[in-house]
């Protein structure tokens, strides 16, 4: 799971408490479900956080959070941003991939050390988690003194050609431009570079530039973001030098682009909450899209009816109307009780605009429960009867299992991902050469290793492998897993035919062809179905004593010596037997 | 006085006046060692012997050793091939001289370091020099070997060679030496009186015979006494495997809370494994470096298409007149996708959708403990194929009481007391949970599961109109924790140690 770096000082500082100890604030915390997992260098808490919570990436919501928790705060907080003075033009060229841009400006803000790497922090976390890993929404933080409006646009002229831009017109708002842009067709100097690239530089040479090609590099027109100066931002890849934020950085533009406009929406409410709780104040951004026009941030309130009867029976405890209210406004909501038209008691309960988890009304009900406290409740066992039961095919398995251990087996629980080598070639069989165990694989496409690239089609590769491991342990070594294998076959639904093998072999000085065969017609005979073992060719097995297994008039299997030379394959210097057969043919 | 007949012959074997091993008594009775071990034990009881014991040091040739014997020390022939190679005269080079002496892998490097210790000559830069002075018939290692390989096994103190010579030969693997406990017994006085006044021997047989029960001559004779304190051969019967046993164990007692078993394809669509589960599609754990894609075969060929619509749906625009859905893509291709399942929950999805044994009526219990397959790093305490065991109880008005109540019966079955519950955030269910327990023997707080109620964007779409709780842990974790096994890899695997598993104690 993800983690976020707190600073314990800052985390006080900013919650007002200054009193509470670590210990005590690891507590706190792990009520909120992030879990201490150590310290980073720099003496912050490494906290785990379940990836609901998305605005308790920073500090700032961290002690947002616990103020709630603590009771220090109550309710519902929305800044006020003043009206808009920037606009962002959305060009038609903007690639139709990455059609959505958001913006804020925040002025007057206080950047020192650690705001300023708690800003950059948010910023990654908000990437790697509600961003897709910038593949749905991106964040550019700019300095806005270091942008230039202009008021005039003339994005046609310039998008797609390689033209320089005209001269800006003066008057009206100031204005950035978010536009598509040939690969080639223009340069800037990206951050932590000295030089002027291309987009298509930046992809090639620059080293975040090829962390992320993959998101832009199947696009016909690159996204870029102009002012009045040029090229400053390049998303989702990378900014440019000239707009860097610094601790001297007093007025922000904070633009997201992405694949959607509730995600980034949320995204730059997420971090405007937080710079906001440092004191600065927001400014709104108007968005001009071809054909309409948004206003960003959205600071605008959700509701969700929740009914009293639903927060009973989830929680399991009765609650009174102003508990739920009291609960609710803890949690930093808002409800407001109300009869639902069958005459129920309902709560209004309104969200906050930071919060992004809240999909459905069982939402605000786990936050009831959380500032109630879960571990408060008295677990209870459910009073409810059922009569419980094994499955057919487990039963059938363990007895089979029993009856191998009892004939002297050591069970083995082998795993079901195997090599292409080991399943076939070690075995000296082929896939689809029509020996038992040899069916078509079936395959993986991003195998971790070269040893796990396919499902294996039989058990047997597996328990020569484990002898093949235990040549120094005592002898005799009898073996056998009743286990899973698969192989293709297109006449299933998911186009894999699935089955339990029962394989067994018999390792030791004197281990033979009617050893395997004793204990196999055992086995058999304690099933009540008939065994026959008609001579068959295998290249596993030493020709001539080799045999089909047929159970019940069906060929079900294989039984025989195995050949030296695949004993030799596995190092193997032993006589081994063996036999292996559908579990299914017992039924 | 009487004694059985082999007391007799070891006592009319021994001597009074000088000890005589346990294998001298051995030889001159024709009895086996371990007989004549019991019988002096016997007598030294009754007073008839007394046994000294001393403990000797033997050396004996190794394998490499006897075949240095037949084709001498590697040094010695690296000496040989250099002398014909001229290497008394002048420096030749040393892969020349290794080729003449017909030395390979080991060989070489053993020849190369002994051959300059033992004055055989030089090895500069690459070169060789012989000492032409130098004399192989005189090599102390060769001839000690060589008389060892002889003699076999011999006393320490036999062998016609000084102690260093045996130390570096036993350095070089060449001999091995063995310490054994020598016996050695004398008659007492009173075994010489007794012996002087005629010892009758008992009638004592061995084995119990057709012969002896059917003849009836049981009647009349006594049965050897055994040494039953020894230990016999040690003999591996079979065993279910302690993994195995575990489920078992779980399976049972889950059977016992009323839980049905689940069963169901370990290859299935992601529409299953994840849709179902309303988990975004551009949920991380759903990307390739989680996942099992399939490459050969792709796709599922059915899906029931009205649950589709309904999933789809519930993923785009939610469910409820409150409800939201994800603000991500939805593609149907992208569910047909085939994958090892990442988790079992896709049997539960595949239940409760009515899919697998027809609707289901509230209440139910279902269960399952299967493999589930995650692209992880492989490593002491994880598996890329690993049990998980899946439960789910399917009622009207379940509340988190109830899941906590089920969870806390659950784990007291295995000694894990004290629950706690971590709030917890899955994509599928709310509340969620994480359970952490305490280990009974460290004390440690552990996480032992996962769980929740099941969202309605979940159940809505499978048809399901009542509450369901539900949650999963790891099989492995639990076997870890019962059983303090520090790598997984010993137990579940082609990895697996036959020791191991043969000395695991069996659980019930």
């Amino acid at each position: 799971m993800p983690t976020v770096d707190i600073d314990p000082d800052e985390l006080r500082e900013l919650t007002g408490s200054e009193e509470k100890g670590d210990d005590e604030l690891k507590d706190d915390l792990f009520g909120l479900g992030l879990e201490f997992e150590g310290r980073t260098e720099d003496g912050a808490f490494e906290l785990e956080f379940a990836p609901d919570r998305l605005d308790r990436l920073s500090v700032e919501g961290v002690a947002r959070s616990l103020r709630y928790q603590y009771g220090d705060a109550r309710g519902i907080h929305v800044p006020s941003p003043n009206s808009p003075d920037w606009t962002i033009e959305v060009d038609e060229s903007v690639p139709d991939e990455r059609p959505y841009v958001t913006g804020a400006v925040i002025r007057d803000v206080d950047l020192d050390d650690e705001a300023l790497e708690s800003l950059i922090q948010l910023q990654e976390k908000l990437h790697a988690t509600m961003g897709r890993k910038r593949a749905k929404g991106a964040i550019g933080i700019h300095d806005l003194t270091m942008l230039k409006g202009r008021d005039a646009l003339r994005a046609s002229e310039n998008a797609s050609g390689d033209e320089p831009r005209a001269s800006p017109a003066t008057g009206g708002t100031p204005t950035i431009e978010y536009v598509g842009l040939e690969p080639e067709a223009d340069r800037f100097v990206p951050l932590d570079s000295d030089a002027e690239m291309t987009p298509a530089d930046v992809l090639e040479d620059h080293q975040t530039g090829q962390t992320y090609a993959d998101l832009v590099s199947e696009y016909e027109r690159y996204p870029a973001i102009y002012d009045d100066i040029g090229l400053f931002s390049f998303p989702p890849v990378i900014n440019g030098r000239r707009t860097e934020v610094s601790t001297d950085s007093r007025d922000l533009f904070v633009e997201m682009t992405g694949t959607d406009q509730w995600t980034i929406d949320k995204m730059l409410n997420i971090v405007c909450y937080a710079l906001s709780a440092r004191g600065a104040t927001i400014e709104e951004v108007t968005v001009e899209y071809p054909d309409h026009e948004i206003v960003r941030p959205d600071f605008s309130t959700k509701t969700k009816t929740v009914a009293h009867d639903r927060i009973e029976t989830i929680l399991g405890i009765g609650l009174d109307p102003e508990e739920v209210i009291d609960l609710a406004e803890r949690s930093g909501l808002e409800a407001e009780r109300e009869e639902n038209d069958d005459g129920e008691l309902v709560y209004e309960v309104t969200i906050p605009p930071y919060r992004v988890d809240v999909l459905h009304p069982l939402d605000v009900i786990d936050d009831l429960g959380r500032a109630y406290g879960f571990n408060d409740l008295e677990p209870r066992y459910p009073d409810v009867g059922t009569v419980g039961g094994r499955h057919e095919r487990s039963r059938l398995e363990d007895a089979a299992r029993n009856q191998l251990v009892g004939l002297g087996f050591e069970d083995l629980l082998n795993f079901h991902m195997i090599s292409e080598e080991e399943n076939y070639d070690r075995l000296d069989v082929s896939p689809g050469d029509g020996v038992y165990g040899a069916g078509e694989p079936a395959t993986i496409k991003e195998p971790y290793s070269e040893d796990f690239t396919m499902l294996r089609t039989w058990v047997t590769p597996s328990l020569l492998m484990v002898l093949e491991r235990n040549t120094h342990r005592a002898y005799p070594q009898n073996l056998a897993e009743i286990g899973f294998a698969a192989d293709v076959d297109e006449s299933e639904n998911t186009g894999v035919a699935e089955g339990r093998r029962v394989g067994a072999v018999l390792a030791h000085h004197e281990a033979g062809y009617e050893d395997a065969k004793a204990r196999l017609q055992a086995l058999t005979r304690n099933f009540g179905v008939d065994l026959e073992t008609p001579p068959t060719d295998h290249p596993t097995f030493i020709s001539g004593r080799t045999a089909a297994v047929v159970i019940d008039g069906e060929e079900v299997g294989v039984i025989g010596e195995v050949h030296p030379k695949v004993l030799v394959e596995h190092d193997l210097e032993v006589p081994v037997s063996a036999f292996e057969f559908d579990l299914e043919a017992l039924r | 006085m009487q004694l059985p007949s082999q007391q007799v012959a070891v006592l009319e074997a021994a001597n009074a006046d000088e000890a005589t091993s346990v294998d001298a008594l051995a030889a001159a009775t024709d009895l086996p060692p371990e007989t004549v071990t019991g019988a002096v034990f016997e007598l030294e009881d009754e007073g008839l012997v007394a046994v000294s014991e001393r403990v000797d040091e033997t050396v004996a040739p190794t394998d490499e050793g006897r075949d240095y014997v037949e084709n001498g020390l590697p040094e010695v022939r690296l000496y040989e091939a250099a002398l014909e190679a001229g290497a008394d005269a002048n420096p030749v080079s040393m892969g020349q001289v290794i080729g003449r002496s017909g030395l390979e892998g080991d060989a070489v490097d053993i020849a190369l370091s002994n051959y300059a210790r033992k004055g055989y000559g030089g090895i500069d830069s690459g070169e060789i020099t012989a000492d032409p002075d130098a004399d192989p018939e005189a090599d102390a290692e060769a001839n000690a070997l060589a008389s060892l390989a002889e003699a076999g096994e011999t006393p320490l103190d036999g062998v016609d060679a000084d102690a260093d010579t045996i130390d570096q030969l036993e350095r070089r693997g060449l001999v091995d030496r063995r310490e054994s406990t020598v016996r050695e017994v004398t008659l007492t006085e009173r075994a010489v009186t007794e012996l002087m006044a005629g010892i009758e021997t008992s009638e004592t047989v061995g084995e119990v015979t057709p012969e002896l029960l059917t003849s009836g001559e049981w009647e009349d004779v006594e049965f050897a006494d055994y040494n039953v304190e020894a230990d016999a051969e040690r003999f591996d019967g079979g065993k279910v495997h302690i993994l195995r046993q575990t489920a078992e164990r779980v399976k049972d007692t889950l059977v016992g809370m009323g839980f049905q078993e689940m069963d169901g394809p370990h290859v299935d669509a992601d529409f299953w494994i994840n849709d179902c589960l309303f988990m975004p599609q551009d949920h991380p754990a759903r990307t390739h470096w989680d996942r099992f894609a399939l490459e050969n075969p792709t796709h599922i060929e059915d899906l029931p298409e009205d649950l589709v619509d309904r999933v789809e749906r519930a993923h785009k625009e939610g469910v409820g007149p409150d409800g939201e859905g994800y603000h991500s893509p939805w593609d149907e291709d992208f569910a047909r996708a085939l994958a090892l399942r990442g988790h079992t929950t896709s049997l539960s999805t595949r239940y409760l959708s009515g899919e697998e044994i027809g609707d289901l009526e509230p209440p139910q219990r279902y269960f399952s403990v299967e493999k589930v397959y995650r692209n992880d790093t492989l490593d002491p305490t994880h598996l890329l194929e690993f049990f998980q065991i899946e439960g789910w109880v399917m009622a009207e008005d379940l509340s988190v009481r109830d899941l906590m109540g089920t969870f806390e019966e659950f784990y007291s079955q295995f000694g894990i007391e004290d629950i706690q519950f971590k709030p917890h955030y899955n994509p599928y269910t709310e509340p969620s949970f994480e359970l952490f327990g305490t280990h009974p023997t460290t004390g440690e707080l552990v996480e032992i599961g996962n769980s929740g109620i099941f969202r309605e964007e979940m159940l809505e779409p499978l048809g399901v109109e009542c509450d369901v709780m539900a949650w999963g842990l790891a099989l492995e974790r639990l076997l870890m924790l019962m059983y303090g096994f520090e790598d997984i890899r010993d137990i579940h695997g082609t990895l697996c140690d036959l020791e191991l598993l043969r000395e695991t104690e069996v659980t019930y």
